[in-house]
């Protein structure tokens, strides 16, 4: 998988690229919207990760110039602009999706991973997800550790599937909000930890090897080491 | 008078309110002289044309003999006596009059009686064409200002001339010309002095402003201008300055109060970042390294956190938020958030009870909405003691959708008062940025609703937020807050 990163900041162009890298991309990283033009007719890449305020072009013009040139790529937008309107219209003008800065590395991932499956051919839906011992039943919306079932609320069956979907990735709250309830905020308080430690102990209690995670600073992470 | 007085204001006012005064007027007066010199011919016209068919018909009807030159002549002299005489300032006579009657058959035979020599009359009419009974101006050698000549000629009689100098009136004329231009270069001259210095004046007042407003810097904001009594165009500009001084002060002290608070909760994690980052850079291990930098990504969170929702609070205090309205099911939405919030109530063992009425639907952003409703769920995470009560209710009333929250905490703490909406106004102990509830209120204004606060009498507080229900509710087109399954 080939990515193209356009950042003109160099230090977030660094980090991002090196975060690209480790999760196994291949990476052309540049700071202008020539050089990526450039860049977009000489290799073939899966997807764009395009900042907005770029010296010499404006990203959205960039976007609608690759679109112009037949290129399909499905493009991430960053930006320092927050507001819902810029939103919609990097949405509206070939964005396929729109991360504001400040960012964390396991969000950008989530996307650019997001990006990268809608835009291969349908995966086809599973109806089970298992981890270990651990057997989520998507359709029979039951979940079992071993042999036992667990006695789980609605929302934390949500929980535990999207925390499953994304096993051995780190996941943000902000990013179990947005696609358990449905939310775009970021709470204060502990909300979302609360139901992270109710699942984690019916989950993980009873002795059983941990899956649920704690990355301090991110967010979760299931995984079994 | 200052140097430079002929580039100020008052001077050109005043030059052309003089200049436009001075042209009016003596075009008013050259018509009326026109008009007065018409008349004056009019004048004298209309007594040449009586005198000389009088003169000609007395000349045609008395019997030609030995006499009649001389009966003519007499009744001319007697005619010259009812000229309408005018005298100069000396007292000497003006009008002059003079009567021919020629005898085409034979030049010697010219009667005249009249001023100065014959012929000089004679060669003059010679010089003429005359229209029987229609006053001329004729040049006479010697003479000024020229003669109305009028010709009368009977059937077979002669032709007789009557003449009359326009000296008189030409005088009257040129007196009146006289004292109205002396008369009008004072009018002109005091004009221009009154209209400059009563403009000065009212200019002054203006300078006056001017210097005021230039000496009001952004540090001294306090200074008004002096507003005098009358509501004139001026004191008017005055009294508006001074009110544009008074919101751009309250403006101003509201920035400086948001940017101070900003600065001091924007310092603190900054600190606290910047320590804990350089203890972990001294430690010897690495593994202190990882809690470290947690930390400070916690902190920069909460940075980036504040520095959000600083700007969603000024822009929806500015009207400036983005709203994508459909028709929300408050109930569900309620409900949904409270699924949320819920496990986290039950941690600090707050008892929650809800009495949602079902169906009360609002055209609302469902986004702000859930914010703000989460804003004020956190509160009663963040402020009450472990083991309240918190009620929750929600009713459609008179238009408007009520939720209230009710709790039996220890309410709002006496310093927040009224400025509970306030940004950056909250409790001495309160862990927080003072920025939900001026969120929660620009939400709800932005929808057309209130939001109220109240303590109880027996303790607790009570917040209740109003929003119109949507008039035109369609059960297809409401957007259920989908509750999780």
């Amino acid at each position: 998988m080939r990515l193209l990163l356009v950042e003109d900041d160099l230090s977030i162009q660094r980090f991002v690229e090196r975060a690209l890298l480790e999760a196994g991309y291949r990476v052309d990283a540049t700071a202008d919207a020539k050089s990526a033009e450039a860049l977009a007719l000489e290799r073939v890449h899966d997807a764009f990760i395009v900042d907005l305020g770029l010296p010499d072009m404006d990203g959205l013009d960039l976007i609608a110039r690759c679109r112009a040139q037949g290129n399909a790529a499905p493009v991430l937008i960053l930006s320092a602009r927050r507001s819902v309107d810029e939103r919609v219209k990097g949405l509206e003008q070939g964005g396929d999706d729109y991360l504001t800065k400040p960012f964390a590395l396991a969000e950008l991932l989530a996307r650019i991973r997001n990006l990268l499956r809608r835009s291969s051919a349908s995966q086809k839906e599973p109806s089970r997800l298992e981890v270990a011992d651990l057997q989520v039943d998507l359709i029979g919306r039951e979940a079992k550790r071993g042999d036992r079932v667990l006695q789980l609320t609605p929302q934390e069956f949500s929980l535990l599937e999207y925390l499953c979907r994304n096993v051995g990735r780190v996941v943000t709250r902000t990013m179990i909000l947005d696609h358990v309830w449905h939310m775009q905020f970021d709470p204060a308080t502990n909300v979302v930890d609360v139901h992270i430690y109710r699942l984690r102990s019916k989950v993980d209690g009873d002795g059983c090897k941990p899956l649920i995670h704690t990355i301090r600073g991110v967010g979760y992470l299931l995984k079994y080491a | 008078m200052p140097e430079n007085s002929r580039t100020t204001a008052a001077w050109r006012i005043a030059l052309w309110t003089t200049l436009a005064f001075s042209v009016g007027t003596f075009v008013a007066f050259f018509i009326v002289y026109l008009l007065m010199a018409r008349e004056f011919r009019a004048r004298s016209d209309a007594w040449l044309t009586g005198e000389a068919q009088v003169l000609a018909q007395i000349a045609q009807h008395t019997p030609r003999d030995g006499l009649y030159d001389q009966i003519v002549e007499e009744v001319a002299e007697l005619a010259m006596q009812e000229v309408p005489d005018e005298r100069g300032s000396e007292g000497q006579r003006l009008n002059y009059v003079f009567f021919l009657r020629a005898n085409p058959s034979g030049n010697g035979d010219i009667l005249f009686v009249g001023p100065g020599s014959r012929d000089a009359f004679w060669r003059a009419i010679q010089r003429a064409h005359f229209v029987v009974g229609i006053p001329q101006s004729i040049r006479v050698e010697g003479w000024q200002p020229d003669f109305r000549v009028v010709v009368q000629a009977h059937e077979g009689g002669n032709p007789t001339y009557l003449g009359l100098s326009e000296r008189g009136a030409r005088h009257v004329l040129h007196t009146l010309m006289e004292r109205f231009l002396w008369g009008w270069t004072g009018t002109v001259f005091l004009g221009f002095l009154i209209s400059y210095l009563s403009t000065r004046r009212t200019l002054r007042r203006v300078e006056r402003i001017t210097e005021t407003v230039a000496r009001i810097g952004s540090e001294e904001l306090d200074e008004r201008l002096p507003e005098p009594a009358g509501s004139d165009e001026i004191s008017r500009l005055a009294k508006t300055f001074n009110h544009m001084l008074e919101r751009i002060q309250a403006s101003v002290k509201q920035l400086r109060s948001v940017t101070d608070a900003v600065a001091h909760d924007l310092k603190s994690p900054v600190t606290s970042i910047r320590g804990t980052l350089e203890s972990a850079l001294s430690a010897e291990n690495v593994e202190p390294w990882r809690d470290s930098v947690a930390q400070a990504i916690e902190g920069l969170d909460r940075m980036s956190a504040l520095l959000n929702t600083t700007l969603d609070v000024a822009e929806a205090k500015a009207g400036a938020l983005p709203m994508k309205r459909a028709a929300v099911d408050l109930p569900a939405a309620v409900t949904q958030l409270l699924h949320l919030y819920m496990p986290a109530m039950a941690d600090r063992c707050h008892e929650v009870r809800t009495d949602l009425q079902s169906g009360v639907i609002v055209e609302a952003d469902l986004g702000l909405i859930n914010r703000s409703l989460s804003n004020l769920l956190e509160n009663e995470l963040v402020h009450l003691p472990p083991g309240c009560q918190i009620d929750i209710r929600l009713r459609s009333h008179q238009g408007y959708a009520e939720l209230v929250i009710e709790d039996n905490g220890p309410g709002f703490p006496p310093e927040i008062g009224s400025r509970a909406f306030e940004r950056f106004v909250k409790g001495m102990h309160s862990p927080g940025h003072g920025l939900g509830l001026a969120f929660v209120d620009a939400v709800a204004q932005a929808h057309g609703g209130t939001v109220k606060i109240s303590d109880h009498p027996g303790g607790g507080a009570t917040v209740s937020l109003l929003l119109p229900v949507n008039k035109m509710t369609l059960p297809a087109a409401v957007l259920k807050a989908s509750v999780c399954s």
